[in-house]
C-alpha cells in the first residue's frame, strides 16, 4: 500500500508523466493500486462530507455517514465506467495510437489526482459540515470542491495526454531523431538531463504534435464526463442528508443536477 | 527574545532563501503563547471576579486555538496544490514561511494588548468592544503581511508560481478562518451573560449567511 500512496505522490509531483518516464513506455501507474486508492481517497471524503448528517438536531444519522463514504468512490468509478468504452472507440477511429491500457491508466491516473485533491478539501468541508446547519450552504460548498477537483483532474489528463501523444508522433515520424524536452529547447535521450525548469502536471508542454483531432476527442470526453457525472451524482443522492428528510439510500427519480444546484443558490440567497 | 527579534525583522540575508532562525515546533509555540496573551486581555473585558474569570480562560484557548486550526485544516489542500503545481520541492520553506508570518501576527497582536486593555478601561460599552478588537486583529493581520512578503517573497522570486499559491492559501485560510472565528464566539464576553466557552446557538447560521443577510439589508433593505 506504501508503494501505492507513492505512485500517487509521482503522479502529482510530475515524476510519472515527465518525457524522460514516458520515454521509457507506457504512463507508470499500477492499475490495481490506483483504483484501490481511488476508492479509500473517496470514502475520506465521503466521510467529511456525510458528517453533516451527524449534526442534525433529530439526532445524528450514522447510516447516511456510511452511504456518503460507499458512494463518492462509486460515484466516480461508475462515471469511469461509463463514459470509458466510447471514449477508446472514438480515440481509436481518429488514428489516436493510444492503445486500451493505455487509454486506462490515463484515466485511472487523472481520476486518483481528482481524488486526491477531493480528499485533501476533506478536512474543510469537514469542519463546514459540523460548524453549520445550512444544508443548501453544503451543497454548493461540496459542489464547488467537486468542481475545482474535477478541473484540476481533466487538466492533468489534458497535459499529459499531449506528453504521450508528443512523444508517440516523434518517434512514429523519425525515430532516430532526437526528441526535444518540454521547453522545445535542449535534445533529450534516455541519459540526458533537461535543462530547463521542470514542468508540472498542469503545465502544457510546448511544441506539442498533438493531432487535433485526438485532443478534440479528449476535450469532448471530459464534457460529457462532467455532465455524467454531474447526472450520476444526482441519481445516487443524497450524499450530504437534508437535515428535514429521513434518511434513504436513494431518492426517487425527479428533477435534475443543475436545477438542484439552481434551487439550493436560490435558497441561500 | 533574540529569536522574536529576528522573526519581526523578517529573511534579512537575501542569499538566504528563508532565514527563519526558530523551528517550526517553535513558531507553533509562539502562536500559542503570545496568541494566548492576547486571548486573555481580550477576555477581560467584564473583569476577573467570580465567573468572569472563566472568560480570561476562555479566550486564552481560544485565540490561538483561531489560528492553529485554520492552518490545519488548510495545509492538505495546500500540500496536493503545491505538488500538482510542481512547487513541491519548496514546500517546506513555504510551510515556515506561513508559520513565520502567524507567529508574528500574534507577537503584533500581544503588543497591541495594551491598547485594549486602556480601551476597556475607559469604556463599558460591549459593542465598541467588540469593534476594537476587531480593528486591532485587522490591524495586525494587516502589518504581518509586511512579514509574508519579506518571508515568501525569494520563494515568488525563485519561481512566479508561488504567487498563486500564495494567494490560494490566503483565500482558503480566510475562508476558514472567518467560519470558525464565527463558531468560536464569544471571545470578548457579553458582561450581561454568563461567560460561554460557545454559545448555544452556535450551529443556527454560518458565519457567510449573516454577512450576505446584513449586506442584503444594508443594500437593499428589508
Amino acid at each position: 500500500m506504501l508503494d501505492w500512496f507513492r505512485s500517487l505522490d509521482r503522479l502529482l509531483r510530475g515524476e510519472a508523466t515527465d518525457t524522460k518516464t514516458l520515454l521509457r513506455g507506457d504512463i507508470d501507474v499500477p492499475l490495481p493500486g490506483m483504483t484501490v486508492l481511488i476508492i479509500l481517497l473517496g470514502v475520506t471524503y465521503g466521510l467529511c462530507m456525510g458528517a453533516f448528517a451527524l449534526m442534525r438536531t433529530a439526532g445524528p444519522a450514522y447510516m447516511q455517514v456510511s452511504a456518503s463514504m460507499a458512494k463518492v468512490p462509486f460515484l466516480f468509478l461508475l462515471t469511469l465506467i461509463i463514459t470509458f468504452p466510447s471514449l477508446y472507440v472514438f480515440n481509436a477511429l481518429v488514428g489516436s495510437r493510444l492503445r486500451f491500457l493505455s487509454v486506462l491508466r490515463l484515466l485511472i491516473a487523472a481520476t486518483s489526482v481528482t481524488l486526491a485533491v477531493l480528499a485533501s478539501f476533506g478536512p474543510i468541508v469537514a469542519f463546514f459540515s459540523v460548524s453549520t446547519t445550512s444544508y443548501p450552504f453544503m451543497v454548493l460548498l461540496n459542489v464547488a470542491m467537486f468542481s475545482v477537483a474535477g478541473l484540476l483532474g481533466m487538466g492533468f489528463l489534458l497535459q499529459t495526454l499531449h506528453r504521450m501523444s508528443r512523444i508517440d508522433e516523434a518517434i512514429r515520424r523519425r525515430p532516430v531523431e532526437p526528441i526535444f524536452d518540454e521547453t522545445g529547447g535542449t535534445p533529450l535521450t534516455a541519459t540526458s538531463e533537461p535543462v530547463a525548469r521542470e514542468l508540472s502536471p498542469l503545465e502544457m508542454p510546448s511544441g506539442q504534435l498533438l493531432g487535433g483531432h485526438v485532443k478534440t476527442v479528449f476535450r469532448c470526453w471530459m464534457i460529457v464526463f462532467a455532465l455524467v457525472g454531474s447526472q450520476m451524482s444526482w441519481v445516487l443522492r443524497p450524499f450530504i442528508g437534508n437535515p428535514d428528510e429521513p434518511f434513504t439510500w436513494f431518492r426517487s427519480r425527479q428533477s435534475n443536477f443543475f436545477e438542484a444546484v439552481w434551487h439550493a443558490m436560490i435558497n441561500l440567497f | 527574545m533574540p529569536q522574536i527579534d529576528r522573526l519581526l525583522r523578517g529573511g534579512s540575508n537575501a542569499d538566504d532563501p528563508i532565514s527563519i532562525s526558530a523551528s517550526f515546533w517553535h513558531l507553533v509555540v509562539c502562536v500559542v503563547v503570545f496568541g494566548g496573551s492576547y486571548g486573555l486581555v481580550m477576555g477581560a473585558f467584564s473583569g476577573f471576579t467570580g465567573d468572569h474569570g472563566l472568560q480570561l480562560l476562555f479566550s486564552c484557548i481560544k485565540a490561538p486555538l483561531l489560528l492553529l486550526f485554520s492552518f490545519v485544516v488548510s495545509l492538505p489542500s495546500f500540500f496536493v496544490l503545491n505538488s500538482l503545481c510542481g512547487l513541491r520541492r519548496d514546500f517546506g520553506e513555504a510551510l515556515k514561511a506561513l508559520a513565520a508570518t502567524q507567529a508574528g501576527l500574534t507577537v503584533i497582536l500581544a503588543s497591541f494588548a495594551p491598547f485594549t486593555a486602556v480601551w476597556y478601561l475607559s469604556s463599558d460599552n460591549y459593542q465598541s468592544a467588540v469593534a476594537f478588537n476587531g480593528v486591532m486583529f485587522a490591524a495586525a493581520s494587516v502589518s504581518s503581511q509586511f512579514l509574508l512578503r519579506r518571508y515568501y517573497g525569494p520563494l515568488i522570486r525563485r519561481d512566479s508560481r508561488h504567487r498563486w499559491m500564495l494567494t490560494g492559501w490566503l483565500v482558503v485560510y480566510c475562508f476558514v478562518g472567518i467560519q470558525l472565528a464565527w463558531v468560536l464566539r464569544p471571545f470578548i464576553g457579553d458582561p450581561s451573560s454568563p461567560p460561554q466557552f460557545l454559545r448555544s446557538d452556535v450551529f443556527r447560521e454560518n458565519a457567510y449567511e449573516v454577512v450576505f443577510r446584513l449586506a442584503c439589508h444594508m443594500l437593499i433593505g428589508n
